[in-house]
C-alpha cells in the first residue's frame, strides 16, 4: 500500500476536478444568460433588485425600530437569496446536465459545485455591492464583515448539503421538484428574515432556533448590527446540520447516479 | 490508458460510481492477519484512534467536577417592567400582538454582573479562584491554564454559567469546580455579591428619587421663612400691622368727612335760601366746610402722595408692599405644602421601588460529580468524527473518479 502514490492520486483527481468545474462554471453562465454581456449583469441584477424591492416595502412598513428597516431587510434577504437560489435551481440540476454526464470526467456532484459557486459568488458581489451603497448614503459599515462572510459561506454549505438532497429527491420521486418551489417559499416566514430571536416572546424563540437559518440570520446580524442588541445563535448546531446534510446528500447523489444510468 | 478507453465499451455511469472503494489499488503481496490490515485503514486512524484517545481520557483521566447550583429571583414591590412589556408587545406585534412576559432589567443586570470582569475580581478577593481552580486533584486539560485576570474570566464564564429564564425571572447559577466544598463556597460568594449589587442598585434608586423632593422640599421651606420675615421686618418698619385695616379704615374716615362735608355744603346752600349772608350762623357753617375740605385734602395726602420728606407714611406704597409680601407668604405655604405631598409620594414610590434579592435554591453541597459529561463527549466526538469520515471520504472519493 503505497500512501505515497494513493496521495498523488487523490491530488492528480482534485486538480482535474477543479477544471472540471471551471468548465462547468462557465458553460452554465453561457446556458443560463447567453454569450451576451449584459446577462451576466443580470446575474448580479437579480438578486440587488430583490433585495432592495423587500427593503424598500419594510422600509415603508417601518417595523424595526432600532436599526434602518431597509438595511435590515435588503441585506438579509441577499442572504436568503443564497438559499433560495441554490435550492430552487437544485430540482433541475439533474435534467439540465443529464447529457453531460456520459463524459467520465463529470460526476454529478462536480454539476452542483459549479452552480453553488456562480450564486455565493453573486450574492457576495451584490451585498459588498449593497454595504457599499449603504456606507456611501448613510455612512454606515458593519460591525463585523467577518461574521457577515461566515454567515454567507454557512448559508452556501446549508444550502448545498439540502440541494444535493432535493436533487437525489426529485430523481427519485416523480413531480417532487414543486414541493421544493413551495417550501422555500414557505420558509420565507420562519426563516429568520424577518425578526430578530429578541424580539420574540419566549416560547416562540424557543421554537425559532430550531431552525438553522435562524441562525445564521443572527449570525449576520451580529456582524451587521452586533452592539446594538443581542444576538443568539449557535454555530455548531450549524455545523451539524451541514454535516449531516452534506454526508446524506453526497451518498444520495452516488445512488442517483447508479438509478439514473441505469436507463 | 486512452487506448483502454477507447477499446472499451461506451462507460455508463453506473459504472463509473460501481468502482471498488478501498484505498489500495495493488493487491497485497501477502495477506496479514485482519488486525494488522485493520491498524492502517484510515478509518481507524482518523475516527476510532481519537474516540479512544477521548473515551480514555474522559473516563480515565478528567478530574470529576462538582456542580453547586442556586437559584434566585430579583423582585420588587411594585409592578415593574411595565414599560419594557409593552416595548416586547409592539415589537411582537407583527407575530399576532403576543406580549412576551420581558424580564426586568434589574435581573438582566445582576445577570451581566456574575458574568463580568469586576464579580471574578470580587471573588478573587473573597476566595483564592486560581488555587481553587488548579488543585492537584485536577487533571491538565480542565485545569485553569493561564492566571491574569482577563483569562481568569474567561474561565471563570466556562465554569459558572448565570442563566435567566425570562417567563418566571427565575435565574439559575450553576458552579463548577473539582471539590464540592469550593463550588459551594463560590456560590454562596457569588450569591452574596448579587445580594450586594443589588441592594445598592436600590438603594441608588431610593436616593435618586427621594433626592429630588427633598431638594424641593427644602427650597420651598426656605421661601416660607424668607416671606414670614420679610412680613415681620416690614412690621416693625412701618409699625402698622395690617395695612389692609389701616387703609380700610382711611378709607371709612374719608367717607365720613365726605359725608359731613356734604351735610355741611347742603346746610350752608339751605340757609342762604333765608339767612342773610353775613349772619354769624352761616359763617360758623362756612368754617366747618372749610375745616372739613381742609381735612380731606390732608387725608388724600397723607395715604396717597409722596411727601416730599421722604418719611411718608404713605398708605399707598405701604398697602402696595404689604400685599406683595402677603401673597408672597401665601405663595410659600401652597408651594410647601405641595413639596411635602410630592416628598411623600416619592417616598411611596422609593419603597415601591425596592429591589429584593429572594434566594429560591440555596447553593448545595454536591454528592456525584456531574461533570464532565462522559457519555454525551464522547458519544459526539464519535458520532462528529464519524460523519466528517464519511464526507471526506464521499469527496476524496469524487476526486479519485476524475483522476482514473
Amino acid at each position: 500500500m503505497s500512501l505515497q502514490g494513493e496521495a498523488a492520486l487523490i491530488l492528480r483527481g482534485a486538480r482535474m476536478q477543479s477544471r472540471v468545474i471551471g468548465a462547468l462554471i462557465i458553460r452554465e453562465m453561457h446556458s443560463r444568460f447567453g454569450r451576451h454581456y449584459m446577462g451576466y449583469v443580470w446575474l448580479y441584477f437579480e438578486p440587488l433588485l430583490l433585495g432592495i424591492c423587500i427593503g424598500l416595502i419594510h422600509a415603508w412598513r417601518d417595523r424595526p425600530a432600532a436599526f434602518g428597516a431597509f438595511e435590515f431587510h435588503a441585506v438579509g434577504y441577499i442572504l436568503f437569496f443564497v438559499f433560495r437560489g441554490i435550492l430552487n435551481r437544485a430540482t433541475m440540476a439533474i435534467n439540465m446536465n443529464k447529457p453531460l454526464l456520459y463524459h467520465r470526467s463529470v460526476t454529478l456532484p462536480d454539476v452542483f459545485y459549479a452552480r453553488h459557486i456562480i450564486e455565493f459568488l453573486s450574492c457576495t458581489g451584490v451585498m459588498l455591492a449593497m454595504l457599499f451603497g449603504l456606507f456611501a448614503a448613510n455612512g454606515s459599515l458593519p460591525e463585523s464583515p467577518l461574521k457577515m462572510a461566515l454567515a454567507m459561506i454557512m448559508m452556501a454549505l446549508f444550502s448545498q448539503g439540502l440541494a444535493f438532497l432535493a436533487s437525489a429527491v426529485t430523481a427519485a420521486v416523480e413531480g417532487s421538484e414543486r414541493v421544493v418551489h413551495a417550501v422555500t417559499y414557505l420558509l420565507l416566514p420562519v426563516s429568520g428574515l424577518f425578526f430578530l430571536v429578541e424580539w420574540l416572546p419566549d416560547w416562540l424563540a424557543q421554537m425559532a432556533l430550531w431552525v438553522p437559518t435562524v441562525h445564521l440570520f443572527e449570525l449576520l446580524r451580529d456582524g451587521q448590527f452586533g452592539s446594538r442588541f443581542r444576538a443568539e445563535y449557535d454555530l455548531g448546531y450549524i455545523w451539524g446540520w451541514i454535516m449531516i446534510t452534506h454526508l446524506i446528500g453526497l451518498a444520495a447523489l452516488r445512488i442517483t447516479r447508479a438509478r439514473i444510468g441505469l436507463e | 490508458m486512452t487506448i483502454s478507453m477507447k477499446l472499451s465499451p461506451p462507460i455508463t455511469l453506473s459504472e463509473a460510481s460501481g468502482r471498488p472503494l478501498s484505498l489500495s489499488q495493488e493487491p497485497e503481496p501477502a495477506p496479514r492477519p485482519w488486525y494488522a490490515r485493520f491498524w492502517r485503514r484510515p478509518f481507524f486512524l482518523l475516527v476510532i484512534l481519537p474516540s479512544l484517545i477521548a473515551a480514555t481520557y474522559f473516563y480515565g483521566i478528567a478530574a470529576s467536577q462538582f456542580v453547586s447550583e442556586a437559584r434566585f429571583v430579583v423582585s420588587s414591590r411594585g409592578s415593574e417592567g411595565g414599560v419594557a412589556a409593552s416595548m416586547r408587545g409592539m415589537a411582537g406585534g407583527a407575530f399576532g400582538g403576543f406580549g412576551g412576559g420581558g424580564a426586568s432589567n434589574e435581573t438582566n443586570s445582576v445577570r451581566d454582573f456574575l458574568t463580568s470582569l469586576d464579580a471574578v475580581m470580587d471573588a478573587h478577593g473573597k476566595l483564592d479562584l486560581i488555587a481553587m481552580w488548579q488543585r492537584p486533584e485536577a487533571d491538565w486539560l480542565s485545569e485553569l491554564w493561564r492566571t491574569e485576570p482577563e483569562l481568569l474570566a474567561r474561565f471563570y464564564n466556562k465554569m459558572v454559567t448565570v442563566s435567566l429564564d425570562p417567563s418566571t425571572n427565575v435565574t439559575t447559577l450553576r458552579v463548577r469546580s473539582f471539590r464540592p466544598e469550593d463550588s459551594k463556597a463560590l456560590a454562596e460568594t457569588l450569591l452574596a455579591s448579587a445580594e450586594t449589587l443589588v441592594n445598592r442598585l436600590s438603594e441608588r434608586t431610593r436616593n435618586e428619587t427621594l433626592r429630588v423632593a427633598r431638594h424641593e422640599m427644602e427650597i420651598s421651606e426656605q421661601r416660607v421663612q424668607e416671606s414670614r420675615a420679610a412680613l415681620v421686618r416690614f412690621r416693625e418698619q412701618e409699625r402698622e400691622l395690617d395695612s389692609a385695616g389701616a387703609v380700610q379704615a382711611a378709607v371709612a374716615l374719608r367717607g365720613q368727612l365726605e359725608v359731613a362735608l356734604a351735610q355741611a355744603r347742603a346746610e350752608l346752600t339751605e340757609r342762604l335760601k333765608f339767612m342773610r349772608p353775613d349772619n354769624p350762623a352761616l359763617q360758623a357753617t362756612r368754617n366747618r366746610i372749610e375745616a372739613l375740605e381742609r381735612q380731606i385734602t390732608s387725608e388724600r395726602a397723607r395715604h396717597t402722595e409722596t411727601t416730599a420728606g421722604g418719611d411718608g407714611a404713605v398708605l399707598a406704597r405701604q398697602l402696595a408692599t404689604f400685599e406683595r409680601l402677603m401673597l408672597e407668604r401665601e405663595f410659600a405655604d401652597r408651594q410647601l405644602a405641595s413639596a411635602t405631598a410630592s416628598l411623600e409620594t416619592a417616598r411611596l414610590e422609593a419603597q415601591r421601588q425596592q429591589l429584593f434579592l429572594s434566594r429560591i435554591v440555596e447553593p448545595n453541597l454536591a454528592v456525584y460529580p456531574l461533570y464532565p459529561r462522559k457519555l454525551v463527549n464522547v458519544a459526539s466526538i464519535v458520532v462528529g468524527l464519524t460523519i466528517a469520515y464519511g464526507i471526506g471520504w464521499l469527496l476524496i472519493v469524487g476526486m479519485r473518479e476524475h483522476a482514473a
